[in-house]
């Protein structure tokens, strides 16, 4: 019997509609990376993270007494104007140095979403619009801000000379505490140096491996049956888009998944909150801080100070937040300079519409990505979660 | 938007657009790499090959495909001889597509030339 024709069309655009339709829901499981994605793969992996930059601007940065003396500081809710809060009690070790809330909650209610602190070493800007350039400048802030600690170095500085302790510490590091009352310079001093302290201790946290990590490390060093095991499909597929299709990894490179900069992707306000005019509103600030790179506490008066004194302001970085790292994305939410997203679904949808900013420029475009490639990037988010690589006495209070 | 195809890391002298000079550059961190701070140098010379010593020399840079520039305010700081300019404060903190604008005034007369550069 003779097949008929026409039958034997249908069936082939059938069959070629539904391998079609199959392929776009199940893609061929990725296989191997090219060279240059490997080179890629590598750049995110934890292995290729250098040693914490030196800060010659902090003088006790590598010092280990310092930063036991600067734990004791950072887990001290005596330094606050109501005895309740110290940088722990938003930078919380055991939900890895963030705290859950929408925003901080010090003394009163912040305006900032609290960010994780590990690897904040690395980066040469601090805080959400990098209006400080470096972590013992930044940790001096919140200390006196009248909505986190509330405090002020004068009260510090007593404190300091009222325990046995802190007193012993100081003077082993630094000099004797002076004798009150005592008038500036010498409790701005003080307090100088308790943000080089608090720096040294945060300069020790630092980002571990994740699942992710093993994975490329069996990739690079050719151990299929590990790497094979290590992620799944679909999170392969998401890695595949992260360093591809969905241009995450144009800001979040490098091993900490991010390149510490700023950039205005059109996210909303918190809200009921005006936009925040971000990045371009804080150069100015940086510049004028007495505790600055070129400011007289520094402890390297020939330091270069390039970012600095190159630092640039444009229109391009109106309503621009610093990019925040990817690891350990998964246990932190929520997101966002105000904590206005919740879920990394909620983060994915919006960068695959890419929405008009409400203030300055939006650098997003839309993606276009599929509902099920949407589902693989946000499982691959998923695997960049690891402990701390910090030792565990570090992680509480001493 | 693409890159160019085919784009080196690093060129060779280009001329101005109005051909008053030729200019090339050397980055003082090699290889280029992003999230790192570095200087470069840039050599100004006449179209004759003879250096340009009295130039004010400033550079711009962006993304086009990003509609974003530098993250930093590069700045000429100091003239080194032979027409060789340096230029502080460089950084690029993506991969991808860069354009590089760097403008000659001399005087009142003004030139300028774009590097297409692929990090």
């Amino acid at each position: 019997m003779q097949f008929p024709r026409k039958i034997g069309s249908i069936l082939a655009v059938t069959i070629l509609l539904v391998s079609t339709v199959l392929w776009l829901i199940w893609p061929p499981a990725p296989g191997a990376w090219t060279e240059s994605e490997i080179e890629l793969l590598r750049s995110l992996w934890i292995g290729s993270l250098p040693p914490v930059p030196a800060d010659p601007s902090n003088a006790v940065a590598d010092d280990p007494r310092a930063a036991r003396f600067g734990q004791r500081l950072f887990f001290d809710t005596r330094l606050s104007a109501n005895g309740e809060v110290a940088c722990a009690t938003c930078h919380q070790p055991e939900h890895l140095f963030t705290d859950g809330l929408d925003v901080a909650q010090g003394v009163a209610r912040g305006e900032r979403h609290t960010m994780g602190l590990a690897g904040v070493a690395y980066s040469p800007w601090m805080f959400w619009d990098g209006r400080r350039d470096s972590l013992w400048a930044q940790a001096l802030a919140p200390l006196e801000s009248p909505v986190e600690h509330g405090g002020n170095r004068l009260q510090f500085v007593e404190l300091l000379v009222s325990d046995a302790q802190y007193r012993s510490e100081y003077a082993a590091l630094f000099d004797e505490l002076p004798e009150l009352p005592a008038q500036d310079p010498a409790i701005t001093e003080v307090f100088v140096n308790m943000g080089k302290a608090i720096a040294a201790y945060e300069r020790l946290l630092v980002p571990g491996a994740s699942r992710f990590d093993r994975y490329v490390q069996a990739l690079l060093a050719d151990d299929e049956r590990q790497f094979e095991a290590m992620l799944s499909d679909d999170e392969l597929a998401g890695l595949r888009l992260f360093i591809g299709d969905a241009q995450c990894i144009n800001c979040h490179n490098g091993p900490l998944f991010t390149n510490n900069e700023f950039h205005n992707t059109a996210v909303l306000p918190a809200r009921g909150k005006l936009p925040s005019m971000g990045r371009v509103a804080a150069v100015r600030e940086t510049r004028a801080d007495p505790f600055n790179c070129v400011g007289r506490f520094s402890d390297d008066p020939n330091a270069n100070c390039a970012e600095l004194r190159f630092a640039r302001t444009g229109d391009d970085l109106i309503g621009a937040h610093k990019t925040p790292s990817l690891r350990n994305v998964a246990l932190t939410a929520p997101y966002m300079h105000a904590g206005q997203m919740t879920s990394l679904t909620e983060i994915i949808d919006q960068y695959n519409r890419a929405p008009l900013a409400m203030v300055g420029h939006s650098e997003a475009k839309p993606l276009n990505l599929w509902r099920n490639e949407r589902k693989q990037l946000e499982a691959f988010l998923r695997t960049l979660s690891g402990p701390l690589a910090t030792s565990p006495e570090w992680l509480a209070a001493p | 938007m693409l890159a160019p195809v085919g784009l080196a890391q690093e060129q060779g002298a280009q001329r101005t657009d109005d051909g008053m000079y030729l200019i090339s550059y050397e980055s003082k961190l090699q290889p280029i790499t992003i999230n790192r701070i570095h200087n470069w140098v840039v050599h100004v010379e006449t179209s004759d090959g003879s250096p340009v010593d009295d130039a004010m020399v400033t550079l711009i840079g962006g993304m086009p495909g990003h509609d974003h520039g530098l993250p930093t305010m590069p700045l000429a700081t100091q003239y080194l001889g032979d027409g060789d300019y340096l230029v502080e404060g460089m950084k690029f903190h993506m991969n991808g597509w860069w354009q590089i604008t760097i403008s000659i005034t001399v005087e009142s007369s003004y030139d300028s030339v774009t590097f297409d550069l692929q990090l």
